[in-house]
């Protein structure tokens, strides 16, 4: 059943089909195409059979087309009922079933097998059998180890499941890392600025060449100080990372250890002088509510007589 | 709308001074309406008197730019006349020009209207009614509505051009001023000296919060629920000039530490806040602790608004500051700043606003102990090198104004009030009032008395020192909580005698010399010291030389300290300075032989390992300072040898020798004060400033040196060391700025080093690759701090680095021909401009940097010059420090190019600019950076630029005292005192000199009618008057004759006058509508006809045209009209242009409108 399947994709080359030259086609197309004739010769008999003594090319293509459309239609939804039943490979039962879903009457075919004018049409050439191409084999399989019974499955190919380490020296350089991160994020940044210069209205150093160092042009907006004050979205990210990553940083190798340690103990000083500030003593919140401040009273509603 | 209400006390306020007549001792202020859309505020003032004259007659308030709609005294309807002499100065058709002249007059007008001398700009008829009530010294209540539309000074409006609601907009008003400037925006008794208690009433949007002096006791809606009234109660006496308001959509923080103090911030800031106050509660311990004083107030807020006149302003039981202060803890340069600008404003809520002044000349006393004050602050806070620093930093600042510009006096006295008296002479203006000084003047005369605190506590301990303040402090609060009849309101005034007193009570010392000598007289002193060894009587023979017949020195005499530090340990000697004495011999303690293993004991009590073969054999001297505590504001001029500035440096633990030694080791370029400069640069445990400073020094050494220079350039294998990675020493460590020191240093630098230049005097190209590489490594990922300011500075270096271009035939700059280094410093610069427009950094600071880059470029002539660039930064909308960057760019330009259009338009700013703030700098950049001088000639001097800055200081600035004494700076700077050379001849004219009452030829002044002026039938008036009324004119001024020649001029041509609309005018205000009709009179007024005339306003018209020319013919008896009569004259001329309509639209307003039946 499952060739049949193939058998109907192979229709779209029914129109090269007289033509072809037979160097030109693979093993499966042969194969096919030898399915397709057969199929034809089984229609002109059937065409002879009923009578007719000859037909346009047109119609047998056309019946051709529809007989394999109902081969193909056979076999699919035989297929759909078998693996409905958790099973792979349908049988008779299958496919009568199917028949009788497409509304044939399965009864009226063994009469109409065995009737006395049915012409006999020898199975079509298996010359070009489709080849499966072979896996390639990559290494000796390995053989079950004794204690696993012979009817387990083989292992598979070696490469699939035995690591290969493909060793290129990773850059550990400190130096070329970090002119490699300098020159990106110039890189980046010029390109952005080259582009928002691009796009939008720009200011020259130069009166010769107003394309040459191109400058954003200067935009006042209406409340300046909040671009100037507020960290941008990006500072404060950052400072996430680092907030999080605080400790890393005490172990961090990308700098010499030597140093670290003694920033380190610089900043203990440091702290004395200039404590961060910001920290609010703990239990701050639950007094938060008995804070009496005249500003977080509640607006009072005018007095009924309130004359001037 | 804003009303406010000075409240009528039960308890009377009595005068001190007789001059003044009356006594206010309640204000009730109410504003009722705000408008930010108009820019206008509506209100009313109901003051409580308590006269302490008989027959109290007339009243004189304080009021400018004030529209006033009616006055009522105990609710009779009184007259009044408006008359403000300091909107124009001069007479505006004057063409005099010179500035000695409108110093004088400017002087005069001043003190016409001041309030601690009684004077007033309104003057208020009691009405003829209450006079026997004066006579039993009743209380007068004075009631007065008013309005202000968009005002010039006194309130700024800042109302972001943006959609959404007015809160929505950030809209927000505050109020500002230099000194006393409340009668700006209500009208008042505008003196430091006169307290009152006050009940202030603001009607404002639900939306917004109304921020004022004194206790909040509630927040009312109105009937429509659509805004919300904030009564404040203010029952401390204080001063009009302390009172304050702020009215915005502000964020509201309550301090967590303190919940009577309350912050506010305008929307989106309020994290900023949080950090910006989070260590405000240490500096409340602080002061509170020194003083032994609970802080007065019972509560505390602090205002942050946008476009602020000064960064720090302080009033009664609030603060207003400049909302640039605020900063996140990501940033490290700002926080010090900040911390100090609270501190500051803390220390004047006790010493300025809490107690109050007697007197202009009073004024040191409080600038002098606050600023003393917030000097302990920073020495617990930021330690004593900091502190040290930055007294010597103040001492030098003082000393280098007072030797360039002369005098600071602190405490002038003004015997008989004549300007013949000026106390300081040698400055182009007058130190009389507070409104006539120039701003940089009133910062050096805070910065001196400070200085003088400190010598004052030299001499009397600071325990002393802090009895004596903790003195004033307590009688004053012991005086704020009496009633007003209890006369003791007195002692919340500090006075210069009063203070002086205390101190002797407490200490028992008489400090009388030193007053004398600091306070009472200006100048500072300034020595020129050297010595010699005498090797036989072991005695150092030291030579003390002073200079004190330069401007700006005095002569000392008295004891003077110094400190000698010899092999066997640090000795300090006090020498008399006298008369004729200068040498001085000192024994020396040590013998010259010198134990070679022996450790050098120092001063602080550490004994240390030299190296002393450096120093002369025979001497035992490692150095010598003079005056090492800065007891004497002085500037020292020693000479020693450079082996001892450098041990000094080496080994001197004082910050301030290390910094004298550094500046002295300028001139002694040799290898050994090169690595003397670079150990200290190498020694952490060093003060950073100090290492800071041996940057730069090292730099110039290095120029110096340039042929003999061996190894790398100056600090770069330093900075190698101390911040590059140690596998690959040319590139910088990921930033880490956990570690402050380290962090400053690495911010100087790179910026010392592209001071250096190689034999083509051009910045070494390894530098300027060092700093490129800098800026190209330049890693701030891991850091949890902004590198903002480090960026910055290296843009800086940068800039530094930069050398003339070598011109070729002057040809015009093109980018072909750009050099190699300069291209990829303008790459850089490029990028970093462009990336800012994506990502700001914290106040712009990178951009700032950017167009200073440029501006170097265009200077050095590498491109071309062109200030286009700079103007489009500078325009409004801008974040400030940006456009401050980008006008002193264009000024520079306007110097280096000399074009009048730049000027032009840098003047139109002055005028124009919605910030008080850039109008103030523009002017003091441009006087400090000044297009031409006095001395040199130019094009661009000219007479229409002559005419124009005369007009902006005359009438220009009328409403921003601060910006007036800037424009009489630039002048004084462009044309000096006299008339301007660029101006042509004056005519030859007669003019009167009335007081000795002859006609003389005048070269100088007088009536120049320009060109192509008409000829006026000048001589034969001028002539005929001196018969006419020889003896009526008593004119000191020639100002006056001017303006009455003038006045006669008019009169001649123009000989009918139609008074008529005047009169009109004044029906109006005085028929009077219901006072809660306020709104829809003023609706009403513009343009429409008037109202028929009530009885009353007619009789009242018929009395003053009766006055008026009563008034001409019995001219001026009263000195105290003068100036009223010079507004008359000019008004007259004019009526008679306008017609009667557009003479309405100004009821009251503005210029001197009169009320009818007052006048004599």
């Amino acid at each position: 059943m499952a060739d049949s399947v193939v058998m109907g994709s192979g229709s779209f080359n029914s129109g090269s089909r007289s033509g072809s030259s037979k160097t030109s086609t693979s093993p499966t197309e042969n194969y096919q195409l030898a399915r397709r004739r057969t199929l034809q010769v089984v229609v002109s008999s059937l065409l002879t059979e009923c009578g007719f003594e000859s037909a346009e090319k047109v119609a047998v293509e056309t019946l051709t087309e529809m007989m394999q459309s109902y081969i193909t239609e056979v076999g699919r939804c035989a297929k759909a009922t078998c693996e409905h039943t958790a099973r792979s490979t349908p049988t008779l039962s299958d496919v009568v079933v199917t028949l009788v879903e497409m509304g044939f009457n399965v009864d009226t075919l063994p009469v109409y097998a065995k009737r006395s004018q049915r012409m006999v049409i020898t199975a079509p050439p298996v010359t070009n059998a489709p080849v499966v191409p072979k896996a390639l084999m990559a290494g000796q399989k390995r053989t079950h180890p004794s204690y696993i019974p012979g009817h387990f499955p083989e292992f598979p190919d070696p490469h699939t499941y035995i690591k290969t380490p493909t060793f290129r020296e990773p850059v550990s350089d400190y130096q070329v890392v970090r002119e490699k991160a300098a020159s990106q994020r110039r890189d980046v940044e010029r390109a952005l600025t080259r582009f928002m210069a691009k796009t939008g209205e720009t200011q020259s150093l130069f009166k010769d060449d107003i394309s040459a160092f191109p400058l954003i042009s200067a935009k006042p907006s209406a409340i300046p100080y909040l671009s100037a004050l507020l960290p941008s979205e990006l500072e404060l990210q950052s400072l996430e990372e680092t907030d999080s990553s605080e400790q890393d940083d005490q172990t961090d190798t990308e700098n010499n250890p030597s140093h670290i340690i003694q920033d380190d103990q610089s900043a203990d000083k440091e702290n004395v002088v200039l404590p961060p500030g910001g920290v609010v003593p703990t239990g701050k919140a639950n007094e938060e509510n008995m804070i009496d401040n005249p500003y977080l009273r509640p607006v009072k509603k005018p007095k009924v007589r309130r004359k001037k | 709308m804003l009303s406010y209400k000075q409240n009528p006390d039960p308890s009377g306020l009595h005068s001190r001074r007789c001059m003044n007549r009356k006594k206010d001792k309640g204000f009730e202020i109410c504003i009722n309406n705000i408008n930010f859309q108009r820019k206008s505020v509506i209100g009313y003032v109901e003051l409580t008197i308590f006269p302490t004259v008989m027959n109290l007659n007339r009243i004189k308030l304080n009021s400018k730019q004030c529209r006033i709609y009616r006055v009522r005294v105990n609710d009779l309807e009184a007259p009044f006349i408006y008359n403000d002499p300091t909107l124009e100065v001069c007479h505006h058709e004057s063409k005099q020009r010179n500035l000695n002249y409108f110093s004088s007059a400017y002087t005069a007008a001043v003190s016409a209207v001041d309030p601690d001398a009684g004077n007033g700009e309104l003057s208020i008829k009691v009405p003829s009614e209450l006079w026997k009530q004066g006579d039993e010294m009743k209380v007068m209540k004075v009631y007065i509505e008013f309005s202000l539309d968009q005002p010039k000074g006194g309130l700024h409006f800042v109302v972001p051009d943006v959609d959404g609601s007015m809160a929505e907009r950030a809209a927000h008003v505050f109020s500002f001023g230099n000194q006393n400037s409340t009668r700006f925006w209500f009208p008042c008794v505008d003196s430091y000296s006169e307290l009152c208690t006050w009940k202030l009433e603001f009607t404002v949007d639900a939306s917004m919060v109304a921020v004022s002096c004194g206790d909040l006791v509630e927040t009312v809606y109105t009937h429509d629920m659509r805004k919300k009234t904030f009564h404040y109660m203010l029952p401390i006496p204080t001063a009009a000039p302390n009172i304050s308001l702020a009215v915005g959509p502000f964020e509201i923080l309550v301090d967590p530490y303190m919940h009577e103090v309350t912050h506010f911030c305008l929307p989106q800031l309020l994290p900023l806040l949080k950090q910006t106050m989070s260590y405000l509660h240490e500096i409340f311990e602080f002061y509170e602790e020194i003083l032994t004083c609970r802080y007065p107030y019972s509560c505390f807020k602090t205002v942050f608004v946008d476009e602020a006149y000064v960064q720090v302003s302080s009033y009664a039981s609030m603060s207003i500051f400049s909302t640039n202060l605020l900063h996140s803890g990501m940033i490290i340069d700002q926080t010090p700043v900040t911390r100090r600008c609270l501190a500051q404003a803390l220390a004047q809520q006790f010493f300025g606003c809490f107690i109050s002044r007697m007197s202009w000349s009073d004024e040191w006393v409080l600038k002098g102990i606050s600023g003393y004050i917030y000097g302990l602050y920073l020495k617990k806070t930021f330690g004593v090198n900091e502190y040290r620093h930055w007294i010597k930093e103040e001492l030098d600042k003082i000393v280098e104004y007072e030797l360039k510009m002369g005098g600071v006096l602190l405490h002038p006295t003004f015997s008989g009030g004549k300007e013949k008296d000026n106390p300081t002479p040698h400055l182009h203006f007058s130190i009389r009032h507070p409104h006539t000084l120039s701003w940089e003047y009133y910062k050096m005369f805070q910065c001196k008395a400070h200085l003088v605190m400190r010598l004052i506590e030299n001499r009397i301990s600071m325990e002393f020192m802090l009895q004596v303040f903790n003195k004033l402090l307590s009688l004053a609060s012991t005086a704020s909580s009496q009633k007003y009849q209890s006369h003791m309101w007195s002692q919340m005034l500090v006075s210069t005698s009063g203070f002086l007193k205390s101190i002797s009570n407490v200490s028992g010392k008489d400090i009388g010399p030193l007053i004398k000598q600091w306070v009472d007289q200006s100048g500072v002193v300034k020595f020129f010291g050297s010595f010699a060894f005498n090797r036989k009587r072991n005695v150092l023979e030291l030579e003390i030389r002073q200079d004190y017949t330069s401007s700006g020195t005095q002569k000392y005499v008295g004891p003077i300290k110094v400190t000698v530090q010899e092999l066997d340990g640090s000795f300090n000697h006090t020498l008399q300075i006298e008369e004729n004495s200068l040498k001085h011999d000192i024994p020396c303690h040590s013998k010259s032989r010198r134990n070679k293993k022996k450790k050098i004991p120092l001063m602080n009590g550490e004994e240390v390992d030299m190296d002393l073969s450096a120093m002369d054999a025979d001497s035992p001297l490692l150095w010598i300072r003079i005056d090492p505590d800065m007891s004497i504001l002085r500037k020292v001029e020693f000479e020693q040898a450079d082996f001892m500035w450098q041990y000094q440096l080496r080994f001197e633990r004082d910050v301030v020798a290390q910094e004298e030694a550094i500046s002295a080791l300028e001139i002694f370029p040799t290898p050994a004060s090169r690595l003397a400069l670079t150990d200290i640069l190498e020694q952490d445990q060093c003060f950073y400033k100090v290492r800071i400073q041996a940057c730069f020094c090292l730099a110039k050494i290095a120029n110096s040196m340039m042929s003999t220079w061996t190894g790398p350039p100056a600090m770069k294998s330093l900075f190698t060391r101390m911040f590059c990675c140690k596998s690959c020493p040319n590139i910088v460590k990921t930033n880490n700025f956990i570690n402050f020191q380290s962090y400053f240093l690495q911010k100087t630098m790179p910026v010392a080093m592209a001071l250096l230049r190689d034999v083509q005097n051009l910045c070494p190209k390894e530098v300027l690759n060092f700093i490129l590489d800098l800026i190209k490594y330049n890693d701030n990922r891991k850091n949890k701090f902004s590198d903002n300011y480090y960026r910055a500075e290296l843009i800086d270096a940068l800039t530094n680095s930069l050398t003339p271009a070598i011109s070729i035939n002057n040809e015009v700059r093109t980018v072909d021909n750009l050099n190699t280094d300069v291209r990829l410093i303008l790459e850089e610069i490029t990028r970093f401009l462009n990336m800012e427009k994506l990502l700001p950094s914290y106040r712009n600071t990178i951009t700032v940097s950017c167009l200073r880059a440029i501006r170097m470029l265009q200077k050095n002539g590498h491109i071309p010059s062109d200030p286009s660039l700079f103007k489009s930064y500078a325009q409004y909308g801008h974040f400030v420090d940006v456009r401050i960057a980008a006008l002193e760019a264009v000024i520079d330009y306007t110097r280096v190019d000399r074009s009048s259009s730049e000027l032009q338009w840098l003047l139109d700013l002055v005028q124009n600019d919605p910030v008080h703030y850039i109008r103030h700098e523009i002017l003091s950049m441009l006087a400090k950076n000044p297009p031409f001088t006095k001395a040199a000639d130019s094009l661009l001097c000219n007479e229409a630029l002559v005419d124009q800055l005369w007009k902006l200081m005359n009438s220009g600035t009328c409403h921003d005292w601060r910006l007036r004494c800037d424009a009489v700076n630039l002048y004084y700077t462009l044309f000096g005192l006299t008339r301007p050379s660029c101006l042509p001849l004056p005519e030859l004219g007669l003019v009167l000199n009335l007081k000795e009452k002859k006609a003389v030829l005048n070269p100088t002044i007088k009536s120049e009618q320009g060109p192509g002026g008409p000829e006026r039938p000048g001589l034969t008036v001028v002539l005929a008057f001196p018969t006419q009324e020889e003896e009526d004119i008593d004119m000191d001024t020639v100002h006056d004759s001017q303006a009455f020649i003038y006045h006669h001029l008019n009169m001649l041509e123009r000989p009918s006058t139609p008074d008529i609309t005047l009169f009109q005018l004044f029906a109006l205000i005085f028929t009077g509508k219901e006072p809660s009709s306020v709104e829809q009179a003023m609706l009403s007024m513009p343009g429409t006809p008037m109202p028929t005339l009530s009885k009353e306003s007619t009789s009242s018209k018929h009395g003053d045209h009766h006055h008026h020319h009563h008034h001409h013919e019995h001219k001026k008896k009263k000195k105290k009209h003068k100036h009223k009569h010079k507004h008359k004259h000019k008004h007259e001329s004019k009526d008679k242009d306008r017609d009667s309509h557009a003479f309405s639209n100004s009821p009251a307003s503005g210029r001197s409108i009169r009320s009818p039946s007052l006048s004599d």
